[in-house]
């Protein structure tokens, strides 16, 4: 049962640092408070959070039922901390598994993805770390709107998953119809729908379809 | 010196940043060891590795870009710690505006704020909207766990349709952004158009390719390399086609 007990450390593990990042993420306007001696109008937080938290939250609990499966529970301890999941750390999860060619909820596939995830956003926090103290006064240069690398950058997503998708379409061009029909036309009625609504639903129809043709024997 | 990027946030940062690459190397330690024990080859976890940092440079410079939209309010310290946190640029943004309207100002992220206490409250809406995830997490992860775990054993060949149906789920959600979707109004670029048509084409023809490739002549060591390069490239393409079209063509966005 050596599995097992790999999997019981990792969500002891797990759950020590996310409640140690929880605690560190409170302590961030804590200290700015502190540290500036301003306290603002308690009301007015609160009115901005009024705003906003009925929303965020119901999406977190979507976001962390959607999303751990797929990023494995190692994975999904990291990429919760770090954010930036549907954008940068499950496309890279995913990615490794494939080049790995092992499955997700394998204990491989837990291994494979923890390692991916750990090594992306260790990238990503340097990165982010050099980008500001190094390179502040330039890429607003380089990204500004007449700078010949806009382009590029406004198009980092659909690079990404173009070429994510290019394996698994090949592979499973059956249950691939459907869920980009739908996102499709979900969007011609609805093309201001954040991307992260329009996910939730994509994936559902993507299983429910899934799920039918399987019993049918199409799959 | 401006407060919103005194020593003292440069400090928060760098803390934060310690953290962050602390907890992701614990995990790399303990999965790798645990990798070697089940029998993966060093070779197969070095590749993960390498290709898992070429895969996040592209996204992680887009990520920084966002970090320099935020930094003409907030400065840049206050952005970058929430983007390498939680959260997405899109939460950051809403949570910021809304925090900054709760103050009266109307202009919101387009204008710098100047007031510390309007600052140290879009700290707060930052970072109270976006740590639901870090209760839920510790809380059920275990047990969703359990449930897919045990579903996935029942079932092999369901289980790996299934996995692949929720990938494959995630991805037609940004190429239907890509091919359908609506962007801002003030930004040229960020709606589907000519480019993010042709930038997702372009790159699934050129993974399409490559992985050809890799199998035809079995280069074994550009697998793992074939997902960044062809997103890499697909992004040049889309920098050679806004160079050598015409300005009306590429500023095509059929939803606005």
């Amino acid at each position: 049962m050596l599995e097992k007990t790999y999997i019981n450390k990792v969500h002891i593990w797990g759950r020590i640092s996310t409640l140690s990042a929880l605690f560190m993420m409170m302590c961030i306007p804590v200290s700015i408070c502190l540290y500036y001696n301003v306290w603002p109008d308690a009301a007015k937080v609160f009115k901005g959070l009024l705003s906003i938290v009925p929303m965020f939250w119901a999406i977190a609990v979507i976001e962390v039922i959607t999303y751990a499966p797929m990023l494995g529970a190692g994975g999904t301890y990291l990429s919760f901390v770090t954010g930036n999941i549907s954008n940068l750390k499950l496309p890279c999860g995913l990615n490794a598994l494939q080049n790995a060619n092992v499955r997700a909820n394998t204990e491989e596939g837990e291994v494979i993805s923890t390692i991916a995830i750990a090594a992306s956003s260790i990238t990503a926090t340097l990165i982010l770390a050099l980008g500001v103290i190094l390179f502040a006064p330039l890429l607003p240069k380089m990204t500004a709107e007449s700078s010949p690398f806009a382009p590029a950058f406004q198009q980092v997503l659909p690079a990404l998953f173009g070429a994510l998708g290019a394996g698994y379409f090949t592979k499973h061009w059956k249950i691939s119809i459907l869920p980009i029909a739908a996102g499709i036309s979900v969007l011609v009625f609805a093309p201001g729908l954040a991307v992260g609504a329009l996910i939730p639903v994509t994936v559902i129809i993507s299983l429910l379809g899934a799920q039918i043709m399987y019993k049918k024997n199409i799959v | 010196m401006d407060f919103k990027e005194s020593g003292f946030m440069y400090l928060l940062g760098g803390l934060v940043s310690i953290f962050i690459i602390s907890q992701a190397l614990f995990f790399m330690i303990k999965a790798w060891k645990q990798g070697r024990k089940i029998g993966i080859s060093s070779a197969t976890l070095k590749n993960t590795v390498a290709s898992s940092a070429l895969f996040t440079i592209a996204p992680a410079i887009a990520i920084l870009a966002t970090v320099i939209t935020l930094a003409g309010a907030l400065g840049l310290v206050l952005p970058w710690i929430k983007l390498i946190t939680i959260g997405n640029i899109s939460y950051e943004v809403t949570a910021a505006q809304s925090a900054l309207n709760a103050f009266g100002f109307a202009g919101g992220l387009a204008l710098e704020v100047k007031d510390k206490a309007a600052f140290a409250a879009a700290a707060w809406v930052m970072t109270v909207g976006c740590v639901m995830p870090l209760i839920l997490v510790p809380l059920f992860l275990k047990k969703i766990q359990s449930k897919v775990g045990k579903a996935a054993n029942t079932n092999a060949k369901w289980a790996d349709l299934m996995s692949a149906a929720a990938f494959i789920g995630l991805i037609a959600a940004f190429i239907a952004r890509a091919v359908a979707g609506k962007g801002e109004k003030e930004i040229i670029g960020d709606g589907a158009g000519l480019l993010s048509v042709a930038t997702l084409i372009a790159s699934i023809i050129i993974m399409t390719v490559l992985q050809r490739i890799c199998k035809k002549f079995e280069i074994k060591w550009l697998e793992p390399f074939a997902m960044p390069l062809s997103m890499i490239a697909a992004m040049g393409v889309a920098m050679l086609l806004a160079q050598i079209l015409p300005d009306n063509l590429v500023a095509i966005e059929w939803r606005g």
